[in-house]
């Protein structure tokens, strides 16, 4: 027994020695963070350098680093929070000092777009790695609960029959989300819900709804209204600003918190509900409460990018090939994945068309997400065996 | 079936009264659990007749207790039944004298643990994060690991045996390991009551016996009280202080191992004759032949249609399968 309670007493000191945070410096996690990273400044510096207004890379990193925002509290303020609670917090009144061209291309027009692609993987990233556990399928997304059926008809009623209220679009769609979601859920609850009752319930509404979608396509009569909103169908980051940004970053860091703290929650419910709920998990609180945060996830980015198919089903995919299944691992792997591929992708939208044709136009981002995480899909399922099982 | 009951197996008598009565006074068991079932109905929603219909049982404190029984006889319902994985129609369940039912799912699972017979669980977790996940109910939701828990899995990978694997994947496990890193995950629970659902099935015989030492262990050094259910007789009788039978959801006989394996049992419940040889290891068991018409006690009751839903109802398949497939 001597020999058992000098054991416990390594195992004890080596688990606090990890701590709460020691999990984070898994060499895999680290190495899959940086890599991300890598490939959101390259990418980024890639949409900030080219465009309409072409610059070299050398003065698109001057302008990104220029001191004269990033050293002015004002100014960081002003993008961040918007002009008026910048004023109201540091009190300046007068007129901000002015930026030279590029800085003021790159700041104002070019960099927001970056970061609110940033900002949509990291929420679809997360809310798709929540649904995978809460369903217990692999191929679960975002959108499973209806979402996106649900967003995509209130997009469609907004453009085509209520055309006044267009301004609340990015509200409205995100609220659409939400409430198709209370709807699968109210569909499956009988004495409780199982993951199959929620996929197929999913499947249910989603089917309606897409009829719907497809249906008022009829009635709209402009094809500027059309182009819009498969615009918004499709996902697109055209014409994002500071306003997307400020707007989305709010929702998604409740919703990265919430899911962090979630993340044991997720990890028992990866061991089947009979074992969680035998080890004392109210597993319909539980499981109603992580679709609520991933919904959330998913509601900011429609909100600010529409539909972006794809990100939410691989991103999570990728990233358990790469840590392993440990959800604490998967969540903080998706906050970096995520914005990597979003940001990748996004260079193809934005500048994929003018390379390709010369044309100078943009097609939505979820037209590239398809085309990249359609073929990727492909290699996961040819190399693994066991797709499919969590 | 209450009448059937009365002219079920002579064993009952003697030893069924101490055992159903016994709700009160857990004699002279210090602080062993009591765990009680009392005029339990079962059922599952798809199917429209119970499973058990009606049964009391009452687990020795700090004792073992093995169910068993043929395939669709209520075994494995009843155990579910007692672990509130399965809300009874009627009755209730006890431990230590409280409704668990009304308890708070947290507290339960400090004093009740149960083992499933399919247990799934992701490849890549480790055998040491699997068995920490055995100290969720007894942590806050921010609450991170303290030394109590650290040091409830070390005894819990000491007693399973499986410390040589505590930092091997899950997925990379023989069927036998894999059983023993869910049996230590349940035993970090650190429960009073434990609820082992055939736990030996499908293991080989090296692991069968490794999985018998632990509950043997549980049963020597400790207070918890153990349920488990068991298809191998022999094994039931070596392993078991108390030994219960069912038959077609009916509790047919209960009492010690060596009133329990009888000839006339064999026959009577589990439709087999063979031969019962007393030895030091407990009763040794041949079977001879399969018996094929009915037996006579309970031929008027059991229709052989009837007999289906039930067994795929006891066998989980109803609500397990739903579940599984979505995987």
């Amino acid at each position: 027994m001597s020999g058992g309670q000098s054991v416990a007493g390594g195992g004890a000191a080596k688990r606090s020695e990890d701590g709460r945070i020691g999990w984070l410096f898994d060499p895999k996690l680290v190495s899959v963070a940086l890599a991300s990273v890598a490939v959101v400044v390259a990418g980024g510096l890639v949409q900030v350098s080219f465009g309409a207004y072409s610059m070299t890379v050398v003065e698109a990193w001057r302008a990104v680093l220029d001191p004269a925002v990033l050293l002015d509290p004002r100014w960081l303020l002003n993008f961040l929070v918007g002009e008026g609670l910048m004023r109201s917090i540091t009190g300046f009144q007068g007129e901000l000092p002015e930026l030279a061209h590029t800085t003021l291309i790159v700041w104002d027009i070019r960099l927001p777009r970056v970061f609110v692609a940033a900002i949509v993987g990291m929420n679809l990233g997360v809310s798709g790695a929540i649904f995978q556990a809460v369903t217990r399928n692999e191929l679960a997304s975002p959108f499973i609960l209806g979402v996106s059926s649900g967003a995509g008809l209130m997009i469609l009623l907004t453009l085509v029959v209520f055309g006044g209220l267009t301004a609340f679009l990015p509200l409205i769609a995100a609220l659409g989300g939400a409430v198709a979601f209370l709807i699968v859920y109210a569909i499956a609850w009988k004495n409780g819900t199982s993951p199959v009752r929620l996929v197929l319930a999913g499947v249910i509404v989603g089917t309606v709804f897409n009829s719907l979608q497809t249906g008022l396509f009829f009635f709209a009569d402009d094809i500027g209204v059309v182009q819009s909103a498969i615009q918004w169908t499709t996902g697109s980051l055209t014409g994002t600003d500071w306003e997307q940004v400020r707007m989305a970053l709010p929702w998604t860091v409740v919703a990265v918190v919430l899911s962090l703290a979630g993340s044991r929650q997720l990890n028992l419910l990866l061991l089947g509900e009979q074992t969680a709920k035998s080890l004392g998990m109210s597993i319909e609180k539980v499981r109603f409460a992580l679709s609520g945060v991933a919904v959330l996830a998913a509601a900011a980015s429609i909100a600010v990018a529409g539909i972006v198919s794809f990100v939410g089903l691989i991103v999570p995919h990728m990233v358990r090939n790469l840590v392993g299944s440990d959800y604490k691992r998967v969540i903080v792997g998706c906050l970096f994945v995520g914005p990597a591929l979003m940001v990748g992708a996004d260079v193809g939208a934005r500048l994929g068309m003018s390379v390709l044709t010369g044309a100078d136009s943009q097609i939505p981002v979820g037209i590239v997400t398809g085309l990249v995480g359609g073929p990727y899909f492909l290699y996961l399922m040819r190399r693994q065996q066991n797709m499919g099982e969590l | 079936m209450a009448t059937e009951h009365a002219n079920a197996t002579d064993v009952d008598e003697p030893n069924g009264t101490n055992e159903a009565g016994g709700t009160g006074d857990a004699s002279g068991a210090g602080d062993a659990s009591d765990l009680d079932g009392e005029n339990l109905v079962l059922g599952y929603p798809t199917a429209s007749e119970p499973v058990i219909d009606g049964e009391s049982i009452a687990a020795e404190p700090g004792a073992v207790t093995a169910l068993v029984g043929p395939n669709g006889s209520g075994k494995s319902t009843l155990l579910k039944g007692l672990a509130n994985q399965l809300a009874p129609d009627d009755g209730s369940v006890l431990v230590d004298g409280r409704d668990v039912h009304s308890m708070d799912t947290k507290t339960l699972a400090r004093k009740l643990g149960l083992l499933s017979q399919e247990s799934t669980s992701p490849d890549s977790i480790t055998v040491e994060d699997l068995v920490y996940h055995g100290r969720y109910p007894h942590r806050g939701f921010f609450e991170r690991t303290t030394d109590e828990d650290a040091r409830a899995v070390e005894e819990a990978i000491e007693l399973a045996g499986c410390g040589h694997l505590r930092d091997r994947e899950v997925g990379s496990l023989s069927g036998g390991q894999k059983q023993l890193a869910w049996i230590a995950m349940v035993l970090a629970q650190d429960t009073d009551v434990l609820l082992l659902d055939e736990p030996t099935t499908f293991l080989d015989l090296h692991h069968q016996m490794e999985v018998m030492e632990i509950i043997e262990t549980l049963r020597d050094e400790s207070d918890v009280t153990v349920v488990v259910v068991l298809h191998d007789i022999e094994q039931a009788a070596r392993l078991a202080d108390r030994m219960v039978a069912l038959k077609d959801g009916e509790i047919r006989a209960r009492g010690a191992p060596e009133a329990i394996v009888t000839e006339e049992l064999l026959a009577d419940v589990f439709r087999v004759d063979a031969d019962v040889v007393q030895t030091e290891n407990g009763p040794r068991v041949t079977p001879i032949r399969a018996r094929h018409e009915e037996p006579a006690s309970s031929a008027t009751e059991t229709d052989p249609n009837g007999d289906e839903p039930a067994s795929a109802a006891e066998e989980g398949r109803a609500p397990i399968g739903t579940e599984a497939s979505g995987d």
